[in-house]
């Protein structure tokens, strides 16, 4: 059995307890170290990473569909004019921003709007051309706020200034890809992407197939030449076997 | 009749404020008929203390201070803004006001298991208790009804606001209104005797009930200095009688959601809410007078009368503004841990603070 018996507190260490609870009260009276952002008066400044509302750029597109793909709530849906373009239902988007993550041209950007207003559940699904812009907002703020600890003093610093909504587009890093052979045993022979291949890459040469050194018969063999490939991807889509496909090679 | 208007004129102007700011005003509107009785009126000096200062009026202007004041304080404290929208460019500084016109035209609701004409009576009738003290405090020359047993007569009657309080809480016939009224019940056994002994300590330094010889009696010393025992279980007390922070357990707001005025709506919430700021300032006046040395201060010739009431309201609101910073400091204590303190450390302090002023007597 546990007996609970009173705590013993020392009266003078209380008393200087209690000294210095009030003096932090009155200190804080003075001067509080509150955090407080007045919203529609003034905006937290939000990082360039911030993910709000999605900004689309057209020319940028190539229809690669990877975003209507990635996407887990199944908010985008593409539409054919010209070329098929997303269009973001927003009833559905979950703000994870897989899309402009996968975007391999960076035609899907980030913007710091996160308080649209929309009327109905209809108007909620944006088509691609009413997302190539942040929507009209009236800015209420003049001035966007951001609390951060200056490390020099070990004190919080309250920064003000106007923010613009608009992230500047990152640049997209789009990795070098090279031909290469999946299954080099399927291939036929057939030459195809030999005779395809503006920069003379690949080669196929013939070959004995031997099993237990014992020659069966004869076979091709592919070789592609990386310092020559340029990842035009000619051959991948010449390939009648489907064995050749463009590999990310460096960084 | 024009004999009995002129007689009644005669006695008010008998006894008249003398202010030297507004003299020129008051001779020239003194020279007006039937608006010189008004003004004489108006500056008799038992009506000035009653109504305007310390007073009615004042309490008023005390009121609305203090509501968006100690919610102010509070939220800095806490690292919140507190009230705002209402009046921006003054910081939300009549948000007060702007409740109380709220409160006015919202609908009273009279619940079915209320007891129905003391529910809406009791909350106006726990005025009294609140408002007669006021006719006793003397405000330099300026007081109600003059009485040697002034000190005396304004314990008494703050002895008398947890009854209506404990009364309220029976008429609203609800469970959180009994538990709060039972709390209510037992605090007030807690503080009161405390308290008492404390008051009377200190009529025992300075020998004699009135007002007037205790603020004579401090002209050198204020009575914080003679007796700091008494002072201590003096602010303790009024902690618990005007249910600060600490001690704020008859109306715990998180527990039984305003206690004994839980049900109560409309205009009728708006007056018992008031009670205990109310409360605070009778007992905080009489902080003023019996340990800051009253109404004495720098004198003004320019105020002449006036600085007697000015002096004391100046003092109690710095009392009061010093004294609602405890809120955001405590937590509160449990009924028991409360009702220990009072019977037990306070109830020791406050015959300590008598023996001190027993003392102070013999010694003096």
């Amino acid at each position: 059995m546990i007996r609970l018996s009173r705590v013993k507190t020392d009266p003078i260490v209380n008393l200087r307890r209690h000294a210095e609870a009030i003096g932090e009260a009155v200190k804080q009276a003075i001067k509080p170290d509150r955090i407080t952002v007045e919203y529609p008066r003034e905006r937290r400044r939000y990082p360039e990473c911030f993910r709000g509302f999605i900004v689309f750029e057209k020319d940028k597109c190539i229809s690669c569909f990877r975003c209507a793909q990635i996407c887990p709530a199944n908010a985008i849906q593409m539409e054919y004019f010209d070329k098929a373009y997303p269009g973001i239902d927003y009833a559905k988007c979950i703000f994870c921003h897989f899309c402009v993550d996968s975007c391999p041209t960076g035609a899907l950007n980030t913007s710091k709007v996160h308080d649209v207003a929309f009327k109905s559940m209809d108007e909620m699904i944006l088509s691609a051309r009413q997302i190539t812009r942040i929507p009209e907002i009236v800015r209420e703020e003049r001035q966007t706020v951001e609390y951060y600890v200056d490390r020099q003093v070990w004190r919080l610093i309250r920064k003000r200034e106007l923010d613009n909504l608009e992230v500047p587009p990152k640049p997209v890093i789009v990795k070098k890809r090279k031909a290469a052979c999946l299954e080099p045993e399927s291939c036929l022979g057939c030459r195809l992407c030999v005779n395809v291949c503006p920069q003379n890459a690949i080669k196929v040469e013939k070959c004995e197939i031997s099993v237990d050194e014992e020659v069966k018969g004869t076979g091709c063999i592919l070789e592609i030449q990386e310092d020559l490939c340029t990842g035009c991807g000619l051959c991948v889509r010449q390939c009648p076997m489907h064995i050749l496909t463009l590999k990310e090679v460096g960084e | 009749m024009f004999d009995v208007i002129n007689y009644i004129y005669g006695i008010f102007r008998s006894n008249m404020m003398d202010i030297p700011l507004i003299a020129p005003i008051v001779d020239y509107l003194m020279k007006i008929p039937l608006i010189n009785i008004l003004v004489a009126l108006i500056l008799w000096k038992p009506f000035f203390a009653v109504i305007i200062m310390p007073g009615l009026a004042v309490l008023t202007l005390y009121l609305l201070y203090i509501v968006w004041y100690e919610r102010k304080l509070t939220a800095r404290i806490q690292w919140r803004v507190g009230p705002i929208e209402v009046a921006r460019p003054i910081r939300g500084a009549i948000q007060a006001l702007a409740d109380g016109i709220r409160y006015f035209f919202q609908e009273a609701i009279v619940h079915r298991e209320a007891h129905r004409p003391y529910y809406v009576q009791l909350p106006i009738l726990a005025f009294i208790p609140v408002l007669l003290p006021i006719m006793f405090i003397p405000a330099g020359s300026a007081v109600g009804i003059y009485t040697p047993y002034s000190i005396q007569l304004i314990v008494a009657f703050i002895a008398l606001i947890p009854i209506t309080i404990v009364a309220i809480g029976w008429a609203s016939n609800s469970r959180f209104a009994y538990i709060g009224s039972v709390r209510e019940a037992f605090m007030y056994f807690a503080y009161e005797i405390p308290f008492i002994i404390a008051v009377i300590s200190m009529i025992f330094l300075y020998g004699s009930g009135d007002a007037y010889v205790a603020v004579e009696k401090q002209s050198a010393i204020p009575g914080v200095l003679l007796n700091p025992i008494a002072f201590v279980v003096y602010i303790i007390a009024m902690l618990m009688a005007t249910s600060r922070l600490p001690f704020e357990i008859p109306e715990a707001d998180q527990e039984i959601a305003f206690g004994p005025f839980v049900e109560y709506s409309g205009i009728l919430f708006g007056l018992v809410m008031v009670l205990a700021y109310e409360k605070l300032y009778i007992m905080a006046l009489l902080f003023t007078i019996l340990f800051l040395g009253g109404w004495s201060g720098i004198y003004c010739p320019l105020l002449g009368d006036l600085n007697g009431p000015l002096w004391l309201f100046i003092k109690t609101i710095i009392v009061i503004s010093v004294l609602v910073i405890v809120r955001s400091i405590y937590a509160r204590y449990r009924l028991d841990q409360a009702l220990r303190i009072g019977w037990t450390s306070m109830l020791a302090l406050s015959i300590a603070a008598l023996v001190v002023g027993i003392l102070g007597v013999w010694l003096l």
